[in-house]
């Protein structure tokens, strides 16, 4: 394992020391903060308001991030040549691909929990104490991402960032318009154009699953029960996705 | 036991849109012993990269076989005894030398004083202990040439597998590292050495592998190889005065103008008939012997090769 962890904290610092990713951060600290002056040229609940955009912020960005990283995070270290030096070291290949996979992830949790900090800075400085279920909604946000970054993986082991994010961003709308989809299919008239649509429905990740963000602005109770299954689904699923990447890339001849 | 051993080795590509098949590398074998300076040497294109990447367990052969130490290549284990210099080696170039050592290390399972130490020591054998703490990003093609030297020697590996490692360095880093290399193969370590630099090749290995056209011409001792080669001399003489070319008596070889002189080329077999026959006409300026060279011996091996694919092609 340590060979994964160093591979993970490589990956990590290459990032956090990306300019892009500061700039990204800058504008997700920016929609956050943007939340309290908002709240003010707005009408209704003003604090619903506030959590509603600022919690948005930190789950658009973390995607945005998340995306960007992830669709060049192997095809990077193959364009590079990188890769030369570090497969030639007596390592399983599955092992690089679970370093760079979690250390994508460690710079993701790490910006999560930067805008996290902020939030609730930002709550306190309302007089607001920020409710339980937000923790809950970005831990899930967090198995969102592993899932998604999972399939940015897969992509980015096989073909080039542009290929690789039209992909994702096909699977981040299919995926969050899932059970939309899925009523599509079952109003057609047509039997092939429903199975066609419901196949997609159980291949593509379901990121609505995963989201209880509504819940968390409305300050909800935790639906612990959706709360574990929809993290047990993201998890296994995340799973079986880098394994695919794993056996992918084994058979890959890095030229 | 074989340090390095190639059995059959085959290594195809898919290329094109119709992923038409192309073979790299047409079933090599080869073994280098235990504490041996090997040479692999051909022409672009010649599979050498290719079989490189095998041993290096970058890419799987298509078929037969190659082990590191007994180990197969395809089992990422017979890289604990590989240290491995790319052409060109690419690094990260966010880390300072230091670290990226440290990373390299930290894959062979190296660790806190062993690994600072080692560290330190080879950044001082390649000259570039006051860039230890500068971005590699910054760094010219020279200099991460010498960081790539260190790479591959960090793990104190037995086996070194070294493609073009003086590429991109002035004189002065070339003989380092040709030194840093004998030094490596008079500790024992076996040495797999590929380079178009022939010279190199003559002075640090002792047994060549030409390899042209995905197949091995020729292999063995380079000095065997040199003196079995055909000696020539080269005559460069004056004609007697009043006497014109005509009067010469040549088995063969060609007699060429040079300055007011002449010179011939000839078997050096034949060269006691040219002389006995000419001592009349001639008076000899300059007399040399030439031996082939392992440049030679390259040249003959594409020709011969170009030669072969011609035949192929007509009789196809």
């Amino acid at each position: 394992m340590m060979v994964v962890w160093t591979l993970a904290l490589n990956t990590f610092r290459e990032a956090v020391r990306d300019r892009v990713l500061h700039s990204m951060v800058f504008f997700a600290v920016i929609t956050v903060c943007a939340s309290l002056v908002l709240k003010d040229i707005t009408l209704g609940d003003q604090d619903k308001i506030v959590r509603s955009i600022a919690e948005g912020g930190i789950d658009l960005f973390a995607s945005l991030i998340g995306m960007f990283l992830g669709i060049s995070i192997i095809w990077k270290e193959l364009e590079k040549k990188t890769i030369y030096t570090i497969l030639s070291k007596p390592m399983p290949r599955w092992q690089f691909i679970l370093g760079k996979y979690v250390g994508l992830n460690l710079t993701i949790w790490a910006e999560i929990a930067l805008l996290s900090v902020m939030y609730v800075v930002l709550m306190l400085f309302q007089q607001d104490v920020p409710s339980p279920i937000f923790f809950v909604s970005m831990g899930l946000l967090v198995v969102e991402l592993m899932l998604l970054t999972a399939w940015t993986t897969l992509f980015s082991t096989y073909s080039a960032p542009t290929t690789a994010s039209a992909f994702t961003i096909s699977i981040f709308i299919m995926g969050h318009l899932a059970d939309d989809l899925w009523l599509l299919g079952s109003k057609s008239d047509s039997v092939f154009l429903e199975q066609v649509v419901h196949f997609i429905y159980w291949v593509v990740p379901n990121f609505e699953l995963l989201s209880i963000r509504d819940l968390s602005v409305h300050e909800r109770e935790i639906p612990w029960v959706q709360v574990w299954s929809a993290a047990g689904y993201g998890i296994v699923y995340s799973v079986v996705v880098l394994l695919l990447a794993v056996l992918l890339f084994n058979r890959k001849d890095i030229r | 036991m074989a340090a390095i051993r190639l059995h059959n080795l085959r290594k195809s590509y898919k290329t094109g849109f119709w992923m038409r098949e192309f073979e790299a590398v047409k079933g090599i074998s080869l073994e280098v012993p235990q504490g041996e300076a090997f040479g692999f040497v051909g022409p672009n294109g010649a599979g050498k990269t290719s079989t490189i990447k095998v041993l290096a367990g970058l890419q799987d052969a298509t078929s037969g076989e190659a082990f590191i130490s007994g180990i197969s290549c395809s089992d990422h284990r017979s890289r604990q005894h590989l240290g491995f210099l790319p052409e060109r080696p690419y690094f990260y170039t966010h880390l300072t030398a230091t670290e990226v050592l440290g990373l390299y290390g930290s894959l062979f399972g190296m660790t806190g004083r062993m690994l600072k130490d080692r560290t330190a020591q080879l950044l001082k054998r390649v000259e570039m202990t006051r860039f230890a703490d500068v971005p590699l990003g910054k760094y010219s093609k020279g200099m991460l040439q010498r960081i790539g030297l260190c790479q591959t020697l960090l793990h104190d590996p037995e086996v070194i597998l070294l493609d073009e490692p003086m590429s991109g360095l002035d004189p002065v880093g070339r003989a380092m590292v040709r030194d840093i290399i004998l030094e490596e193969k008079h500790a024992g370590r076996t040495v797999f050495f590929c380079s178009h630099v022939l010279s190199d090749v003559e002075s640090i290995c002792e047994r060549v592998a030409i390899l042209v056209g995905g197949t091995i011409r020729l292999e063995g001792k380079i000095s065997d190889l040199v003196s079995t080669q055909e000696k020539r001399m080269i005559c460069t003489f004056k004609l007697q005065s009043e006497k014109t070319l005509d009067i010469l008596s040549i088995q063969s070889g060609e007699v060429v103008e040079k300055s007011d002189l002449w010179e011939v080329v000839l078997p050096e077999i034949e060269f006691g008939a040219f002389l006995r026959n000419n001592v009349d006409h001639i008076s000899i300026v300059d007399l040399r012997m030439q031996r082939k060279n392992l440049e030679a011996l390259l040249v003959d091996a594409i020709a011969e090769d170009k030669r072969q694919t011609t035949e192929m092609g007509v009789l196809a």
